[in-house]
């Protein structure tokens, strides 16, 4: 049943595409690829420094002025879902037979929940005080998006199949 | 002479350990790899993105203080890239993507002699408001896409490989 929805989802033309099954587009896997990464640097990168700040990094910067740099997450977000999407639809079967890419999408959850929760707490909150649980929350982000980070490496080592068709 | 540094670095016992090991090190150099860009992108970003005129309020000198976390990613970056070198040297050198990732890296090290030696000195005397000028712009500016370039030729060596 699963099986079929793979082998349905790969002999679509977008995932051909992503996989540069076309002459044409033997390019398309390595470009989102790229995309994906860069996209990773600029979202755990300014999410974590962030964190960073809350934990007493830079003390001079302040916290809420930080917002200015969150529209530049939010477009790597944007980024990474649709080269993340582009990327599960080329390769449907390694990703989603793989529990490691779960634990990722988990971790990225929780993470932006964090990045949210801080966002509204500390970063837009004109009279925010750095509570111990906002201190934690951010150890724990910065250890989720190091997890993501890992975790989504390892797919290219730990997945079992690589297509269904 | 690549040559001969290819055989060189592959009749080191570290290029054998690194390779005979490649199932966990391979792997866990790689993930090293990815943390430090994230580490380099984040901090660097920000203070490119500050002296580009985001996020006014915040002094350029205070933000820069996260310049230590770019040297901390750099230097595990330089590493864990040095470890794959030895590992494959034959799959960079001779490799399209890999010349372009050094030619990204030399200009974005430029670009670093040339800030510090140049508009360094008067972006720390500017306030949280002020706007940075036209030089350390046109720096900040080529940083981003300097580092951007070096993570896309990165991404690309797979492609490459001879």
């Amino acid at each position: 049943m699963i099986d079929s929805l793979f082998i349905v989802l790969e002999s679509s033309l977008v995932s051909r595409w992503v996989r540069g099954e076309f002459d044409a587009a033997t390019m398309v896997f390595p470009v989102v690829i790229s995309l994906h990464a860069i996209g990773m640097g600029f979202l755990a990168g300014i999410a974590c420094m962030i964190n960073l700040r809350i934990l007493g990094i830079a003390p001079a910067v302040p916290l809420a002025r930080l917002a200015a740099f969150l529209p530049v997450a939010w477009l790597a977000l944007f980024i990474n879902l649709v080269s993340g999407l582009l990327l599960l639809i080329g390769y449907p079967t390694k990703a989603l037979t793989n529990p490691v890419f779960y634990i990722k999408l988990l971790c990225i959850g929780v993470a932006l929940w964090c990045l949210f929760w801080i966002r509204r707490n500390l970063l837009l909150n004109t009279s925010a005080v750095v509570t111990a649980y906002a201190r934690r929350l951010a150890v724990i982000a910065t250890i989720l998006w190091t997890t993501a980070i890992v975790t989504g490496r390892l797919l290219a080592y730990t997945y079992s199949q690589l297509t269904s068709i | 002479m690549i040559d001969a540094l290819t055989r060189w670095l592959e009749s080191t016992w570290f290029s054998n350990w690194f390779l005979d090991n490649g199932q966990w090190t391979w792997p866990l150099a790689e993930s090293l790899h990815f943390i430090g860009l994230t580490m380099l992108i984040g901090s660097i970003g920000l203070i490119d993105l500050r002296i580009l005129g985001l996020g006014k309020g915040i002094r350029i000198v205070d933000v820069h203080a996260l310049v230590k976390f770019t040297v901390a990613g750099f230097v595990l970056n330089l590493v864990t890239g040095s470890m794959f070198l030895t590992g494959q040297p034959d799959q960079y050198f001779l490799n399209r993507a890999f010349h372009f990732k050094l030619v990204f890296l030399a200009l974005a090290g430029l670009n670093v002699l040339a800030f510090y030696g140049t508009t360094f000195r008067r972006l720390k005397q500017l306030g949280p408001h002020d706007e940075a000028p036209l030089a350390a712009r046109l720096m900040a500016g080529l940083s981003l896409v300097c580092w951007i370039g070096v993570i896309c030729a990165g991404r690309l060596l797979t492609f490459y490989r001879p």
